[in-house]
């Protein structure tokens, strides 16, 4: 449903161009839940903010195969709630000029029990714990009811026991809404945890992919999980394995495979 | 809301001063004692002196303070919205910034007599950059990540402007109002003790040139009084309107 054809992005720095993400060319399934992992400075969250619509490509472009308005939930790192509303009000941020207030209310009461807040909606951001701020975060990505979903590590600033949880959560979410999702993280066990295929990005460039076709909700314990683990991690750690920005194009394989 | 502690320090000064003015440690006629100067108020309330006063006064500080509010606001949206307007005017306001307002007393005077319209001129003048600044200040530091947000919900760069920037520059919008606030009512005071034929300033100034200490603390008390009620009234009016500004409102006692 969504093509990415030689995807670029530089930015001006002084007097030269720093390249974020340099020609990369993917295609994200409907429904599919992509994950792309890589350290930070690869270009991934440049990767989400062109798909976010929130930069411009310097290079390349975006194409909607099945035309049409692509509604759009974005969840960011940190919950980026609005320090005077509630939580209700929060979920409803993006809603309220689409629909009638009492359709918004209502739509965002089921999007705060969805993610398990609904006896916190009248909680101001302040008063809520990072989690229970991230969750509101999500129902407020989810109320649209996106046909995409992108996660920009929305769990990294969470307690290991929380983004357990959360991950779960996101994972039944999406088995029950079947919304299209990017999930970028640099945490390789969450990145095989919740993707149906991985996408390894370096140095602006993907230079990994690996479908893992393992049933939901995974185990981090598993060993099947741990064998894609080591995999990408072995991938991802061999210096050599990303060429400089400037060189050759994606391997045709991997934009091959990526799309479907 | 008034704590026992709060009522105990009041009282303590009081007792300070009564002691200091009964013992006569300091000339009752330098410092007439509390109950003189409780005496007098009433006096002065009495004659209807003191409503006299307080209403020119108050009036000056409304009307000051609504017209600089009314220039300040549009001027720092403006800015905030053409970085062109702001790079070409904000330097020659930033001059006029360093000039404290009771320096221009003299050319205000001159210009416009002594007179309402130079009382309010003060009052503009002192408080137009305490909440220039505070709009400007506040809509300057809003978070790009909350706009964002709006970005990604579709908003219009109007609706973002509304919904997000102006509510995120809201505290220090605030806070600008309270300095500005407590700005006009010093200013005026020093307008009336320098020039004026009525107002709580000029009381104190005539009492003293008839050496009337009592009055002339009674006139301090009231603008203290004034003072504090007006910028009670205005964090009355913040709790009321935007319950989540009021742990904020803290950092703007000026």
């Amino acid at each position: 449903m969504l093509d990415a054809r030689h995807l670029g992005k530089s930015y001006r720095l002084g007097d030269g161009d720093v390249v974020a993400l340099a020609d990369v060319s993917l295609s994200f399934p409907r429904g599919s839940i992509t994950t792309v992992v890589g350290r930070s400075g690869c270009g991934k969250t440049t990767l989400l903010r062109l798909l976010a619509g929130l930069e411009r490509p310097s290079s390349g472009e975006l194409l909607r195969r099945d035309g049409g308005p692509l509604r759009t939930g974005v969840v960011f790192q940190e919950a980026r709630l609005m320090p005077w509303l509630d939580a209700l009000g929060n979920v409803a941020f993006g809603l309220r000029r689409r629909v009638s207030a009492a359709e918004a209310e209502e739509r965002s009461r089921v999007a705060l029990e969805t993610v398990g807040l609904s006896t916190f909606a009248d909680a101001m951001p302040g008063q809520l714990s990072g989690g229970m701020a991230q969750r509101v975060a999500i129902a407020r990505a989810l109320v649209t009811e996106p046909d995409l979903l992108l996660l920009d590590e929305p769990f990294a600033a969470l307690d290991a026991f929380t983004r357990r949880a959360m991950q779960n959560e996101l994972v039944a979410i999406w088995q029950k809404k079947g919304a299209t999702i990017v999930f970028v993280t640099h945490d390789v066990e969450e990145a095989v945890l919740l993707g149906e295929r991985v996408l390894e990005l370096e140095r602006g460039r993907v230079v990994g992919y690996e479908p893992v076709d393992l049933p939901f909700p995974r185990d981090p314990t598993d060993a099947a999980v741990n064998r894609h683990r080591r995999r990408i991690l072995a991938n991802l750690t061999t210096p050599s394995s990303a060429p400089e920005p400037s060189g050759a194009a994606i391997p045709p394989s991997i934009a091959k495979e990526t799309s479907s | 809301m008034l704590r026992l502690s709060t009522l105990a320090v009041f009282f303590a000064v009081l007792g300070v001063w009564h002691v200091t003015s009964a013992s006569a440690w300091v000339s009752p006629f330098l410092l007439p004692s509390p109950r003189t100067v409780f005496e007098t108020l009433i006096e002065l309330a009495e004659t209807g002196a003191l409503a006299k006063h307080t209403l020119v006064s108050l009036r000056r500080v409304a009307s000051g303070y609504l017209l600089a509010i009314a220039a300040a606001v549009p001027v720092a949206l403006l800015f905030s919205l053409s970085s062109v307007l702001r790079r070409a005017i904000e330097p020659l306001l930033e001059f006029l910034r360093q000039i404290p307002p009771l320096a221009m007393m003299p050319l205000l005077i001159l210009w416009l007599g002594i007179g309402e319209a130079q009382k309010v001129g003060i009052i503009v003048l002192s408080c137009f950059f305490p909440i220039f600044l505070g709009v400007r200040g506040g809509i300057a530091a809003v978070d790009r990540k909350l706009i964002d947000v709006g970005t990604v919900c579709g908003f219009s760069r109007a609706e973002i402007m509304w919904r997000i920037v102006l509510p995120s520059a809201l505290p220090s919008i605030v806070v600008g109002l309270r300095i500005g606030l407590g700005y006009s009512w010093r200013a005026l005071v020093g307008a009336e003790l320098i020039a004026s034929s009525a107002g709580i300033g000029y009381m104190i100034v005539d009492a003293e040139n008839l050496a009337r200490t009592d009055i002339v603390l009674a006139g301090i008390l009231v603008i203290g009084v004034l003072g504090l009620t007006s910028d009670l009234l205005l964090r009355r009016l913040i709790e009321r309107k935007a319950r989540w500004l009021a742990g904020e409102l803290e950092m703007a006692r000026a």
